[in-house]
């Protein structure tokens, strides 16, 4: 009231006293504001995050295959995936059609997908290139958004379909090596805490929670060379042939590990629409069938074991029939009194069912099943078949005769091939990888380095003149190997005109180091013994290999022998 | 006073209280840069917006043209035109508030009937009625300022005035300009001389009544729980606060950066409105809001500073407008800082020279300028001119 006389009417006390609780007021929001932003923030900013922070995943890549040499077989590069938050979508019918052309749907089709049950999550489209994910960005529509994933591509396509097989839109390995090593190959998804805005848009990273840990790359023991020239050769002889189906092995003598491995029919693996199972399927792998004459040089093999024979032991295979029982077993060709080695080299099926049948059940029976017959090779191939080789014990005679020339008993195209390290590695039987190895692996002693021997000359003689596969024979090489025409078999029986032709062989026949297997199913262009459909598959691909591998030539290069074609026919079945 | 012929710069620095300029000038362009900052996301998602970013900048800028034009005239009228047109410009302010509530020409938004349609914009009387209520009760204090003492003679009157306003107010809903109205009449009776023990007896009948106003609508009592303890249903009644209050904690003292808010991006409602100070508080810290306390610390000091320089020449009208506005600025910052920091009810008030708004931006460019006017009048009385 000091001023009150100055003033008149006006109290000055009163003024100050109201400017001064204003003035109090403001400072009071002062010390609240230090407090929120002082004390309280750590409470406050958690009540926050919790709003809107998330943690997202993040794919891990995906693992690179390769083959031996480092060459990439399947590899991952980056996609976006446009997917939707239906209830967060704010876009008129307008924004539906511009975002269906974008992405080359229909807006139908969106409409029905953003209407669907799920109502926070629902991708529209997947694995979509970047620039078109980058004109998607561009529309700017709440509730639609990308996510990077990967999508899996195969550079040498259908040629390593069978061997590679293939991963879901998800990344999962679903056939082939990307199923059997899919845990290997897929890496660990990470995850960061992101602080996504109230329309679920992603505005800020906040911290990295686990950095995604990418898949192992892996090293198959393919050689891209090699499987291309394989597959090339395999394709050709089945479209020459008229085959339904074919296969092809090839093997490293030495460590087992698989070069090359082909199927047809094939699919195209970077085409995942429709893949049918028919043309899916690893046959070499995953198929049985009837060996037939390939499995002669075992059956001598046993017999050379026993000591009671040599390959000089003489067999009257005239007149060409042998009957047991009621059943008769027929050679293709008429022969005479035949040593062991001339059994192999003409194919008879009386000589070899002779020395079948002078063996016990059991030996015969242990030298299949220690080549590896009727059981896994190991290679963990997803699907491996074991094949079928019944117990001794129920061996009826005519079985045992059977069996001896690969009837009765079934296989995969990777087990013969894979039975046949015997005879190119001096009787060990080596296990088969997929895989490359670092260093090779120790073989299965099954049967002696003289039998072994023996038996590769006894297969040498095969592509020699009066062999059953001269077209087998590689310049500069010597060539073992051994041919196979088996009926199909057909309900409880035979086909009368279908068969599975086959010819397994290996080179340098003087230190061994391929051995390649390839069948072809139904041959129906007129031909169809193993040794004039497949050996020549054998040589195309045995010739070039060697030569993409430097093998030094074992003989002078003039070495071919050419024969008149009627004995080229052999004598098999 | 004898340095008449200076030239034009000078006249001006000397002719108008500086810091109150510059206060004002600083919390107009903070507001501006602010409400953009705020309302980016919220325009470019808006549909009326057609998604131009810039759309609540360009607007409040035009308003603020439009405040500082309306200024510009206010300031020509003297303060005795005011005080003559006083009871017309309140008979004005009423008439508007009933027009408000005519249905077809009040327009309604979330609830509350509080702006007319003037095709482009919307206007808000009750801004405006703050200004006329100013300078209404400033002329009845002056008027009747021997019957203070008297509760019939000094303070019925004026009773039945504010009733009929805040009738009229709380019929929109505009709970929280009558809060702002019923502190300025208080403050100018008060700073009329009014008897004090009258004057206590007034504060506790305006207690009891807003409490009981507050008991008989539901919605304000669920606003009242939500103020209390917005943790107890965070995404419910105390959503907003829930928000307004991380945003000050994830400011801490610097801030997070011009720009960087996350609560605008659609989770803090009213961001670039009644909850710009969050806004502030997240994007620039502590430091901001001080910033902000600190300029309208400026505005309330200086306001009261030109009262009572124009009360001691004896012009006792212009005093108590110039502390009337003072008070109505003042307040209603403290009511909407406080809300936003959690210490008030959710009210429904602008931040006075910052948030988005036409009608509440050139009320109080207005309102400036009458206060530049007082102060104005006072420096060439102290010169000798007569006004």
């Amino acid at each position: 009231m000091r001023n009150s006389s100055k003033s008149g009417i006006l109290p000055g006390g009163r003024s100050r006293v109201l400017a001064a609780v204003i003035l109090l007021g403001l400072i009071g929001l002062a010390g609240r504001a230090a407090y929120l932003q002082g004390m309280h923030k750590g409470f406050l900013q958690q009540k926050g995050e919790s709003r809107y922070s998330r943690v997202v995943e993040i794919s891990a890549h995906r693992g690179m295959i390769t083959d031996r040499h480092g060459e990439p077989l399947a590899i991952s590069t980056p996609v976006e995936s446009v997917w939707a938050s239906p209830k967060d979508m704010e876009i008129t019918t307008s924004q539906i059609k511009k975002l269906a052309e974008i992405i080359g749907m229909n807006s139908a089709e969106i409409q029905k997908k953003i209407e669907g049950p799920r109502r926070d999550f629902v991708y529209l489209k997947r694995h979509l290139p970047p620039e078109i994910a980058a004109r998607v960005v561009e529309l700017n529509m709440p509730g639609v958004f990308l996510r990077r994933e990967f999508r899996r591509y195969y550079p040498a396509g259908e040629l390593t379909a069978h061997m590679l097989g293939f991963t879901d839109m998800d990344d999962n390995g679903q056939e082939g090596v990307e199923l059997a090593w899919q845990n290997d190959l897929a890496g660990k998804p990470g995850s960061r805490r992101v602080i996504r805005d109230r329309k679920k848009r992603i505005v800020e990273d906040i911290e990295s929670i686990r950095v995604p840990r990418p898949g192992r790359d892996m090293a198959l023991s393919i050689d891209s060379k090699i499987q291309h020239l394989a597959y090339r050769e395999l394709k050709q002889a089945v479209e020459a042939s008229k085959s339904k189906a074919g296969g092809i092995v090839v093997l490293d003598a030495q460590t087992g590990e698989v070069l090359a491995l082909a199927n047809l029919p094939v699919y195209n693996p970077n085409n995942r629409g429709n893949i049918k199972s028919e043309r899916a399927r690893n046959r070499a792998l995953t198929d049985v069938f009837e060996p037939g004459s390939t499995l002669k040089p075992f059956t001598v093999a046993a017999a050379l074991e026993t000591g009671q024979i040599s390959p000089d032991t003489i067999f009257q295979t005239a007149p060409g029939t042998l009957t047991i029982g009621k059943a008769t077993i027929r050679d293709s060709h008429r022969e005479g009194p035949l040593t062991v080695s001339q059994v192999i080299q003409k194919s008879s099926n009386v000589g070899s069912a002779k020395i079948a049948l002078s063996l016990p059940s059991k030996t015969l029976w242990e030298i299949l099943s220690q080549s590896g017959f009727g059981v896994s090779t190991g290679s963990g191939f997803p699907g491996e078949v074991t094949g079928r080789l019944k117990p001794h014990k129920t061996w009826r005679p005519i079985e045992q005769a059977t069996m001896s020339y690969g009837h009765g008993i079934s296989v995969s195209l990777i087990q013969l091939a894979r039975a046949y390290t015997l005879f190119a590695a001096e009787g060990e039987l080596k296990p088969v990888s997929l895989l490359k190895l670092d260093a090779p692996a120790t073989g299965e002693r099954v049967i002696s380095r003289a039998t072994a021997l023996a038996v590769s000359r006894m297969l040498e003689m095969v592509v020699r003149p009066g062999g059953t596969a001269t077209r087998a024979q590689i310049s500069g090489y010597r060539v073992a190997g051994k041919t196979g025409t088996a009926h199909k078999v057909e309900g409880n029986g035979y086909a009368k005109d279908r068969y599975i032709s086959t010819f397994v062989g290996y080179a340098p026949a003087s230190s061994p180091r391929l051995i390649i297997a390839v069948m072809l199913d139904e041959p129906s262009a007129g031909q169809y013994f193993g040794g004039v459909v497949a050996a020549p598959v054998f040589s195309k691909v045995m010739d070039g290999a060697l030569r993409i591998m430097s093998v030094p030539h074992d003989v002078p290069s003039n070495n071919i022998v050419s024969f008149p074609a009627a004995r080229e026919l052999g004598g098999d079945v | 006073m004898i340095y008449q012929t200076d030239i034009g710069n000078q006249r001006i620095a000397q002719d108008f209280d500086q810091i109150l300029v510059w206060s004002a000038i600083l919390l107009l362009s903070l507001g501006l840069v602010m409400v953009y900052s705020a309302s980016i996301a919220i325009a470019e998602a808006a549909r009326g917006t057609g998604g131009y970013a810039a759309h609540f900048l360009m607007r409040h800028g035009a308003y603020l043209l439009i405040g500082i034009l309306v200024g510009l005239i206010a300031f020509q009228v003297p303060m005795p035109i005011w005080q003559k047109y006083s009871f017309r410009l309140l008979l004005l302010g009423v008439l508007l508030l009933v027009l408000v509530l005519i249905p077809g020409i009040g327009r309604e938004v979330n609830g509350s009937r509080r702006w007319i349609s003037l095709l482009v914009v919307n206007f808000q009387p009750s801004e405006f009625v703050k200004l006329f209520m100013v300078i209404y009760a400033a002329d009845y204090t002056i008027r009747k300022r021997v019957h203070l003492d008297n509760f019939r003679k000094g303070f019925f009157p004026i009773l039945v005035v504010m009733s009929v306003i805040g009738l009229l107010l709380l019929k929109e809903p505009d709970f929280g300009a009558f809060v702002v109205i019923t502190a300025i009449v208080m403050a100018t009776l008060f700073l009329g001389g009014v008897n004090l023990k009258v004057f206590m007896g007034l504060i506790s009948i305006l207690i009891v009544g807003l409490l009981t106003l507050i008991w008989i609508e539901p919605y304000r009592m669920q606003r009242i729980v939500g103020f209390m303890d917005p943790w107890i249903d965070p995404y419910g009644k105390g959503y907003q606060l829930s928000h307004a209050l991380i945003a000050f904690g994830r400011g801490e003292w610097l801030g997070v950066g011009l720009g960087g808010s996350v609560e605008k991006l659609f989770y803090l409602p009213e961001a670039h409105t009644d909850f710009l100070l969050a806004v502030i508080a997240e994007e620039l810290g502590f430091v901001g809001v001080v910033a902000v306390v600190i300029l309208f610390a400026g505005l309330v000091v200086r306001s009261f500073v030109i009262g009572r320089q124009a009360a001691m020449q004896e012009r006792h009208f212009s005093a108590l407008v110039a502390q009337g506005i003072g008070v109505w600025l003042g307040v209603q910052a403290l009511i909407n800082m406080g809300v936003n920091m959690g210490i008030l009810p959710t009210k429904g008030l602008t931040l006075p020279l910052m948030s988005f708004g036409g009608s509440s931006i050139v009320a109080n460019c207005v309102a400036l300028a009458v206060l530049l006017r007082v102060d104005w009048e006072n420096r060439q009385s102290m010169r000798g001119f007569a006004l």
